[in-house]
C-alpha cells in the first residue's frame, strides 16, 4: 500500500502552537463568561442552549409532534373512529389490534359513525411513531399527540387501550394540545379521462387522509374485511400471515 | 512541645485544605467545562451543584471494590497509594503565604521551609509514575499497560525539561529553597517590572508550564487515559476509592504544580509595586498573604480547567518529539542564556 | 494482505500483542470492532469485523409493503435520517416511472441538505472527540438540534423522520420555515467558524489529521470510495452534479476537493460542505417561494403501491457518500428484494489498508473521519 506523502507547510503561529492555543482559549473564554452571565437569570431556563427538563418545560413542542396516541372525539363529544383497521393494516411495526363492533340503537350520541371499534390497543412497546396510522386514517380518529414521556413501570401499562386513548385526548384537550388538522397535500391533477373516475377518487382518498371519507372503491374493502374482524381480535399480524400464505400457494 | 503542636497543626491544617482545594477542583471542573461548552453541568446537588464532589465520594466509597480476577493483587492495590501518597506529601515544601506572628512567635507559612526544596518537589513528583505503571500493570489489562506505558514514558522525559526550567530559576535567585525565592521575589525588576520569575525568566515560565501540564497528565498531555483511545488507560480496571484516589492525586498534583508555579514565576504572596506586608499588622499579613497567594493558585487551577476544554490531545510519538526535540533543547537554550547574563552583569 | 485469520490470543503471533479494540469502546461508534495486532503502540495488522448491530434491515423489507419500508430506512443512518427516506423513495418511484412535482423536489433537497449538515456536525464533533477536543462537538451538537427543530415542525419527528413518502412528500414546509431558517443559519455558521479557530490551524489538531491515514486517489476509487472520503482524496465525484437528481442540476455549488485524502483532508471537505449546503438551501427555498402555494407535492400513486416487475438501481449522494437502493420487484404489494448499498460498507473495507501502519490514535482518528455509522453498515 503505497501511501502518499503528505507535506504541509505550517506558517509560523501554527508552528509554535501557543499563539493558535491563546486564540482558542480566547474564544472558549467567550462562551464561558456568557454563560457565566446567563447562569444568575432567573428561572430554570438559565442557560440559554440547554432546558432543564424536568423542571423546565418550556421548550416549544411542534403541534404536530408524533408522541403519544389518542382516539379523537367530533365536536358533539362522539367517538369518531369507525374501526376500518386501516391503521392496523398500515402500520410498519404491527402494534395496532381493533376489534370492530356495530353501533346499538341509542347510541348515537357516543359513536359518530354506524361501527366503532370494541377495542382498540397501541403496544407502546413496538409502535416506532412513523405516523402512519394517523395518515391513513380516514376519519382522523388517531392521531399521535405531544405526550413524549412514555417511561412505565409495566409492561401492561404500556399497552393503550381505548380507555386510555381517549384519556390522552381528553387530557390533550384540557390542556389545548390538541392537533391541529392535517394539512391537504395536493396531489398532481388526473389528467382527464373519464375512463379513470374511480382511480381519480382512490387517489384523492390518498392524498385526502383527513376530510375525504372512503369512496366507491374503498367500501367493497372495507365490507369483506368486517366479518373478519368481528369475528375475533385480529391482529394486523395475522393478516401478514394470511398473506403470506396465499403468497406461498 | 510548642514547635511540635505547630508542625502538627500545619501539616494537617495543609493536608486538609489542599484536600478540600482537590474536592472543589472536582466541582470546578465540570461546571467550568459545562459553562464552556454552553451547558449548566451538574447544579442538583446542593446550591450550584457545590454538594457533587461530596455525592461523587460517597459514591465512590460505598461502591463494591472489584478486583479482576487475573490482577496481580498487590500490585492492584499499592498502584492508587503510591499515586497519592506523593501527590499529598510534595505540597509539603511549597509556601501558602509568608509568615504570621502568634504570641510572639513567628510562624512560616509552610510547612516546612527545606533548603533543597527543588529537589524535594522533583524527587517525590517523580515518585508518581510508579503508582500508574504498577496499577497499569497489575491490572492486566491491555490498555491499562498502553496506558501505563505511555505515562511512564511521558513522566520521564518530561521531568527533563521541568529540571532544567527549574534549573533557570536557581541561576536567577541562587537558592533551591521556595521560601528564599519568594521573598525574594518582592519589589521591582528594571525600574517598572514587578520583580517576579517570570519576568526574569519568561521563556523558562512557559517550558515549566507546559512540562508541568505534562507531568500531570492534563490536556493535551492527557494521553495516558486518553478516553477514545485506550478507555480510560491505566485505571481503566480500577473501581470504588481506588479510583477515586488517582482521580483526586490528579488534583492534588494540580493544587501542588499551582502552589509551585505561583511561588516560583509569580511572585508567592507579592503584589506588584506595593509591600503590603509593610502597612499590615503580622497576623493580618499572614492572613492576607495567604488570600493572595491563594487567589494567584486558583488562576492557574482554572488555567488548567480553561486549556482542558479548549485543546486536542497530542499523539504518543508526538508527545515524545515535542519533549526531547522541542523542549529540552530550548530549556538548554534559556539555561545559557540566563547564565550568560548573569555572568555578565553580575 | 488480511487473508490470515483473526488472531484470537497474544500467544501465537510472537512479539506481538493483540488488542481487542470494540465491539464496546468509547470509540468505536456503534458497535463496531477491530482486532488489532500491536507492536507497542503501532498497528502491525488491523482486521474489522463487521455484523455487531446487524438487523436484518433487508430482509426485513422483503415481509412489508413498500411504504412500511420508509420508516426502516430511517434506521440505516441514524445522523441523517432524511436521505435514506428519499433515497430510498427515489428507487420506488424509479420502479413505477412516477415523475415527482418539482416542488416536492426542492422540498426534498432542503430537508436532505439540512440532513447534510447535521450529519457532518455530528461527524467533526465526533472526531474532535475522539482526538480530545470535546468542546466543538457542543458547539456543533447544539445547532444540530437547532435543525431538528426544524425536522420536528416539518413533520413531528426529530431523528427518524420517516421523511415522505413514495412519489412525494409527506407535508409542505411550515408557515414559519423562514423565520426559523434565518435564524438557523448564522448559528450554523457561527459553529462552522468556532470549530475552525478551534482546530483548523491548532497545530496539535494539524500534527493529529494532516497525513494521518493519506489515501491516493486511485486507490480509493479501487476501493469503491464515495462522498467526502473520495473527494479527500482529490476526485471531483458528486452524485449531485454528475448524476443529477431532485432539480440539484438547478443549483449552483462547489464541490470540495482535497488532495491528499487524510483526516485533515476529510475534514475540511466536511467542513466546506456545509457551507456549501447553506447556499443549496437558500437558492431552493428561493425556488419554492417561486412556486405557487397550492402547487402539487405528490405524484399520482395508487394506494396500494404495486410497481411492475422489473429490478431498479437508484442512488444519490448522502452525508457519507453513494447511498443506493437496489429494488425489485415481482408486481405484488412487498419488495422482492431489497438491497442497500451503504457508503460506509465500501470505505469501512479499506480500513486496514488506511490505518496498518500508523498508531493506535491514528486508528480512532481515521474511524472517525470515515464516519462510519453502524446502523448503515451492518443493516
Amino acid at each position: 500500500m503505497a501511501k502518499p506523502v503528505v507535506k504541509k507547510e505550517y506558517t509560523l503561529s501554527e508552528r509554535i502552537y501557543l499563539w493558535e492555543i491563546l486564540k482558542g482559549m480566547k474564544l472558549t473564554w467567550g462562551h464561558f463568561w456568557f454563560n457565566f452571565k446567563a447562569c444568575w437569570r432567573p428561572g430554570p431556563h438559565t442557560i440559554p442552549t440547554c432546558w432543564q427538563y424536568p423542571e423546565d418545560r418550556t421548550r416549544e413542542i411542534s403541534p404536530i409532534f408524533r408522541g403519544e396516541h389518542m382516539l379523537q372525539r367530533d365536536d358533539k363529544g362522539r367517538e369518531t373512529c369507525i374501526a376500518c383497521g386501516m391503521c392496523a393494516k398500515i402500520c410498519p411495526a404491527q402494534c395496532i389490534t381493533i376489534k370492530k363492533a356495530k353501533r346499538k340503537e341509542g347510541e348515537e350520541d357516543k359513536y359518530a359513525a354506524k361501527t366503532y371499534p370494541a377495542t382498540f390497543e397501541v403496544d407502546l412497546l413496538r409502535c416506532i411513531f412513523c405516523g402512519f396510522c394517523e395518515d391513513v386514517c380516514p376519519k382522523n380518529a388517531i392521531v399521535l399527540g405531544q405526550e413524549y414521556e412514555f417511561a412505565r413501570y409495566t409492561k401492561e401499562e404500556c399497552i393503550l387501550d381505548k380507555r386510555k386513548l381517549l384519556m390522552n385526548y381528553r387530557k390533550a384537550k384540557e390542556e389545548g394540545k390538541l392537533k391541529p388538522p392535517r394539512k391537504r397535500v395536493p396531489v398532481v391533477p388526473a389528467p382527464p379521462k373519464p375512463e379513470k373516475a374511480g382511480k381519480t377518487e382512490g387517489g384523492e382518498s390518498k392524498k385526502g387522509k383527513a376530510a375525504v371519507a372512503g369512496k366507491a372503491k374503498k367500501k367493497p374493502v372495507a365490507k369483506k374485511k368486517a366479518p373478519e374482524k368481528a369475528e375475533s381480535t385480529e391482529k394486523a399480524e395475522g393478516g401478514e400471515k394470511k398473506q403470506a400464505a396465499e403468497k406461498e400457494e | 512541645m510548642d514547635d511540635w503542636l505547630i508542625a502538627i497543626i500545619k501539616v494537617v491544617g495543609i493536608w486538609v485544605w489542599v484536600l478540600l482545594i482537590a474536592v472543589v477542583m472536582t466541582w470546578v471542573e465540570r461546571r467550568g467545562a459545562a459553562l464552556i461548552q454552553d451547558r449548566p453541568g451538574p447544579n442538583r446537588a446542593g446550591p450550584w451543584g457545590l454538594f457533587q464532589p461530596l455525592a461523587d465520594g460517597i459514591k465512590l466509597f460505598t461502591k463494591e471494590e472489584i478486583i479482576p480476577t487475573k490482577a496481580q493483587k498487590l500490585l492492584y492495590i499499592i498502584g492508587p497509594l503510591l499515586f497519592s501518597v506523593p501527590a499529598f506529601s510534595a505540597y509539603a515544601v511549597v509556601p501558602f503565604g509568608d509568615k504570621i506572628v502568634l504570641g510572639g512567635k513567628e510562624i512560616i507559612l509552610q510547612v516546612s521551609d527545606v533548603n533543597i526544596g527543588f529537589l524535594y518537589i522533583l524527587a517525590i513528583g517523580s515518585m508518581a509514575v510508579y503508582g500508574v505503571i504498577l496499577g497499569g500493570w497489575g491490572s492486566n489489562n491491555k490498555y491499562s499497560i498502553l496506558g501505563g506505558l505511555r505515562s511512564t514514558a511521558q513522566m520521564v522525559s518530561y521531568e527533563v525539561p521541568l529540571g532544567l526550567a527549574l534549573l533557570g530559576i536557581v541561576f536567577v535567585y541562587g537558592t533551591f529553597s521556595l521560601r528564599d525565592i519568594s521573598l525574594a521575589q518582592q519589589g521591582t525588576f528594571l525600574g517598572f517590572l514587578p520583580n517576579w520569575g517570570i519576568f526574569k525568566q519568561p521563556l523558562g515560565f512557559i517550558l515549566f508550564i507546559v512540562a508541568a501540564y505534562a507531568e500531570a497528565n492534563r490536556v493535551p498531555f492527557d494521553l495516558p487515559e486518553a478516553e477514545s483511545e485506550i478507555v480510560s488507560g491505566y485505571h481503566t480496571e480500577y473501581g470504588s476509592m481506588r479510583l477515586g484516589l488517582y482521580l483526586f492525586g490528579e488534583y492534588v498534583n494540580l493544587v501542588t504544580i499551582s502552589g509551585i508555579i505561583v511561588a516560583l514565576y509569580f511572585g508567592s504572596w507579592h503584589i506588584p509595586y506595593i509591600d503590603l506586608g509593610a502597612y499590615l499588622g503580622p497576623i493580618s499579613w499572614g492572613i492576607v498573604s495567604f488570600c493572595i497567594f491563594f487567589l494567584k493558585v486558583s488562576f492557574f487551577l482554572w488555567m488548567f480547567v480553561w486549556v482542558r476544554w479548549t485543546l486536542p490531545r497530542f499523539r504518543y510519538d508526538q508527545v515524545m518529539g515535542l519533549g526531547w526535540r522541542g523542549l529540552i533543547p530550548l530549556a538548554l537554550f534559556n539555561i545559557f542564556i540566563t547564565a550568560l547574563f548573569i555572568q555578565l552583569t553580575v | 494482505m488480511n487473508q490470515n485469520p483473526t488472531p484470537q490470543t497474544s500467544h501465537d503471533t510472537g512479539d506481538y500483542v493483540t488488542v481487542n479494540i470494540g465491539p464496546s469502546h468509547p470509540a468505536m461508534h456503534g458497535t463496531l470492532r477491530v482486532v488489532a495486532l500491536t507492536d507497542g503502540e503501532s498497528l502491525i495488522k488491523v482486521d474489522p469485523e463487521i455484523g455487531y448491530l446487524h438487523r436484518g434491515v433487508e430482509k426485513l423489507g422483503e415481509s412489508l409493503t413498500y411504504h412500511q419500508f420508509i420508516p426502516i430506512t430511517d434506521r440505516l443512518n441514524y445522523c441523517s435520517a432524511i436521505p435514506n427516506n428519499v433515497a430510498y423513495e427515489m428507487a420506488v418511484e424509479k420502479l413505477m416511472g412516477v415523475e415527482v412535482p418539482e416542488k416536492a423536489q426542492l422540498i426534498r433537497v432542503i430537508m436532505m441538505e439540512l440532513a447534510r449538515i447535521a450529519d457532518h456536525q455530528v461527524c467533526i464533533g465526533i472526531l474532535g472527540v475522539d482526538l480530545g477536543a470535546f468542546t466543538p462537538f457542543f458547539y456543533l451538537i447544539i445547532q444540530r438540534e437547532e435543525i431538528y427543530e426544524i425536522f420536528e415542525w416539518f413533520n413531528g419527528a426529530r431523528l427518524t423522520n420517516t421523511f415522505g413518502r413514495i412519489g412525494g412528500v409527506d407535508a409542505d414546509l411550515p408557515d414559519d420555515f423562514e423565520q426559523r431558517w434565518e435564524e438557523l443559519k448564522p448559528g450554523v455558521r457561527k459553529a462552522n467558524d468556532e470549530t475552525e479557530k478551534l482546530l483548523t490551524h491548532n497545530r496539535i489538531w494539524m500534527d493529529r489529521t494532516i497525513g494521518i491515514s493519506a489515501f491516493s486517489a486511485e486507490d480509493a476509487l479501487n476501493w469503491g470510495f464515495t462522498g467526502p472520503c473520495l473527494r479527500a482524496c482529490g476526485v471531483k465525484r458528486d452524485l449531485r452534479i454528475d448524476e443529477p437528481y431532485c432539480m440539484y442540476d438547478k443549483f449552483k455549488f462547489k464541490v470540495p476537493v482535497g488532495k491528499n485524502g487524510d483526516v485533515f483532508d476529510r475534514y475540511i471537505v466536511r467542513m466546506i460542505e456545509m457551507e456549501e449546503s447553506l447556499k443549496i438551501i437558500d437558492q431552493a427555498y428561493k425556488l419554492y417561494k417561486e412556486m405557487p402555494a397550492d402547487a402539487p407535492l405528490m405524484a399520482r400513486v395508487p394506494k396500494v403501491i404495486k410497481p411492475p416487475a422489473g429490478e431498479v438501481y437508484s442512488a444519490l449522494e448522502s452525508p457519507n457518500g453513494e447511498l443506493g437502493f437496489f429494488v425489485k420487484s415481482d408486481g405484488s404489494a412487498k419488495p422482492y428484494r431489497i438491497r442497500i448499498r451503504p457508503p460506509c460498507y465500501m470505505i469501512y473495507q479499506a480500513f486496514p489498508e488506511l490505518v496498518e501502519g500508523e498508531l493506535i490514535a491514528d486508528l480512532v482518528a481515521c474511524l472517525s473521519s470515515l464516519n462510519v455509522i453502524a446502523g448503515e453498515l451492518d443493516r
